[in-house]
């Protein structure tokens, strides 16, 4: 029990600065992105107007996901400009999420550098859009509301959204596999920890994956409106 | 000094067995006088399928009287087990266990009366629909007792893991902190997965051609309402299994401690509005079939901001137990 | 064993910070969820509304967390800076 909470770094000085690398969190990232481009280059690969299987998952997701930014954004072009991203984080996530069900591999979502880095560029993609939609003095106009002087707690507002954004999946994907942890060593069962770990992975996972991508819809719709 | 020691040890866990009975017994008891109460009304309304009703909610008190089940269970082991005398921080073992259990079966209690009540509203309506109703009963108030399991798998493991070779005072702190993080987060979350299910029972009575849908949404509605106790529980086993070390000083015990109560009490809040939303939710689905995915999203969306106060605990608790 | 007072004020401090995060988290959740369950009920009514029902929500649910933010930044406050 006494590696709970502990990773694998490797650190390296660096002009005088340590820098830290979370090894399993990079190369767990990079099996997931492997995933993924293979996923990717299957599904565009020959595409046709009779489309063989990998090409209609992807169509078919593609298509939900457009759906649902279209719905939050209200406008055809920036649903258009922002469905990608969109598509690409979720099915980054999920992927990630699921990883953990299989033994010996690591969630990389576990890693809370993960979901903040994430969360981080929602935050900046989110005003961007706003400055770009409303232009700069609207956008800080919008910090002064109602008064001038609850400026700083809007400001803190936004960054807790960052925070409770990132924490959110860190702490559902942390806590999942710590409860695993500890029930299998409590029982040495052989049944109840699969079972668990299909539960927080798959079902968990999938929920926690799609919250994320909605929060990220939502905040960049609300700087926009 | 070991007479001391053994004096106190006892003493910790008689008091401990008390609380794990005392407050693990409120839940149990408002959740079944609700179901009761639901019951006859039924009856009163329906005479005719009072046989139903009444199998409806034996079988939904039951269910409620588990988490008072587990209380006694855990009561029981305080009172009659034999606990080493080795060091004073079998104290804080003890009574923690008896105050996470106690605390962790008051929502599990009130929160399973909730849908035995509508599932027996919901016979005397429409009869015919007894059996589904009971099942999506079951489910529900089975989900609704998952925070008092929580709760006490916490106790069982303070109770069964060898404590005593650990520094006094942090782990004192430690343990006691570890014991409310899982006790009073889950008082929330279950009374949230208690209104959800209710909603359900009421769903299925109204429509019950889409009984697998209502019930489909509604675990999804109760398994997100329960994350602030996974964050209680996660809290909780940082707190019992990280090794503290030694300090005579206060503040850092103070600090595990106070993560264990930050966390607790930022759960709650989180776990009713969860479990409001979801209640409306679920219910506007069963009025109007044509908005599921729709009402599916905003139900996640409007559930994930609410959790958000839950989370700035939990940061402010891992925040405690790693930073300062 | 002579405890030191700023010990004191530390652990305090910690305990304080404990209780007003977790304490103030109850009320705007329980807020929160009130908002977000009335907007689900208002869109099963009325689906065409669904794009600016949702938009009020996160609005009147940002107003609503404000109180939770107040208790974050009192929380930081004292385990920080005092």
């Amino acid at each position: 029990m006494e590696e709970l909470g502990r990773i694998h770094q490797l650190i390296v000085p660096m002009f005088g600065y340590k820098v830290v690398f979370n090894l399993e969190t990079i190369v767990m990232t990079w099996i997931v992105i492997t995933i993924l481009t293979l996923f990717g280059t299957l599904a565009a690969r020959k595409r046709n107007m009779i489309p063989h299987a990998i090409q209609v998952i992807g169509e078919l997701f593609i298509a939900q996901f457009g759906g649902l930014v279209k719905d939050a954004l209200d406008d055809d072009e920036m649903a258009k400009k922002y469905t990608p991203l969109i598509c690409s984080l979720f099915l980054f996530l999920m992927l990630s999420n699921w990883l953990g069900i299989i033994p010996r591999l690591e969630e990389p979502t576990k890693d809370l550098n993960t979901p903040l880095g994430l969360g981080v560029l929602g935050f900046f993609i989110a005003h961007y859009a706003g400055i770009k939609a409303k232009g700069i003095k609207d956008y800080l106009l919008g910090y002064c509301e109602p008064f001038f002087f609850m400026m700083p707690l809007n400001v803190v507002g936004e960054l807790a959204k960052v925070v409770s954004i990132s924490f959110r999946l860190f702490g559902n994907i942390m806590g999942g596999s710590i409860i695993i942890m500890v029930v299998s060593y409590l029982t040495y069962s052989v049944l109840l920890p699969p079972f668990l770990n299909l539960f927080f992975g798959m079902f968990v996972g999938t929920i926690q994956a799609f919250v994320f991508t909605m929060l990220t819809i939502v905040y960049i719709s609300v700087q926009v409106k | 000094m070991a007479s001391d020691i053994q004096t106190w040890v006892r003493v910790a866990a008689f008091v401990g067995g008390g609380i794990a009975m005392g407050v693990g017994a409120i839940g149990a008891a408002v959740g079944e006088g609700y179901s009761a109460a639901c019951a006859n009304s039924a009856i009163s309304r329906n005479p005719k399928s009072a046989g139903e009703i009444f199998k409806a909610m034996l079988v939904g008190q039951a269910i409620a009287e588990s988490a008072a089940i587990f209380a006694l269970v855990i009561a029981m082991l305080l009172l009659f087990s034999k606990f080493p005398t080795d060091s004073y921080v079998m104290v804080a073992v003890l009574l923690s266990a008896g105050i996470c259990m106690g605390l962790g079966a008051i929502g599990s209690g009130i929160g399973s009366g909730f849908p035995t009540g509508a599932a027996c509203i919901g016979i005397s309506r429409q009869p015919g629909i007894g059996k589904r109703l009971t099942t999506n009963m079951l489910i529900g108030s089975a989900v609704c007792q998952t925070p008092s399991i929580f709760s006490m798998v916490v106790s069982f493991i303070l109770l069964f893991t060898d404590f005593s070779q650990q520094p006094l005072l942090p782990t004192f702190a430690a343990l006691v902190g570890a014991g409310l993080s899982a006790g009073l987060g889950s008082i929330g979350p279950s009374l949230g997965g208690g209104l959800v299910a209710q909603a359900g029972c009421e769903g299925i009575a109204r429509q019950p051609t889409r009984s697998t849908a209502l019930t489909n949404i509604m675990l999804l509605g109760q398994a997100v309402s329960q994350t602030t106790a996974v964050y209680g529980l996660l809290i909780s086993f940082i707190l019992l299994f990280k090794g503290v070390p030694d300090s005579p000083a206060i503040a850092p015990a103070a600090a595990l401690l106070a993560a264990g109560i930050c966390m607790g009490f930022a759960a709650i809040g989180p776990g009713i509005g969860e479990g409001y939303v979801g209640q409306k939710a679920v219910d506007a689905m069963a009025r109007n079939e044509d908005v599921t995915a729709v009402i599916t999203r905003t139900m996640l969306v409007g559930q994930a901001v609410t959790e958000s106060t839950g989370i700035y605990g939990m940061v402010i608790a891992l925040v405690l137990i790693f930073v300062v | 064993m002579a405890i030191e007072g700023a010990d004191i004020v530390k652990a305090a401090a910690f305990l304080g910070a404990s209780i007003s995060m977790g304490l103030g988290a109850i009320g705007p959740a329980v807020g929160e969820g009130m908002v977000a369950a009335k907007t689900c009920e208002a869109i099963g009514k009325n689906p065409r509304e669904a794009g600016l029902l949702t938009r009020t929500m996160l609005v009147g649910q940002a107003v609503t967390e404000s109180t939770g933010i107040y208790s974050l930044v009192i929380a930081l406050l004292l385990l920080f800076v005092v």
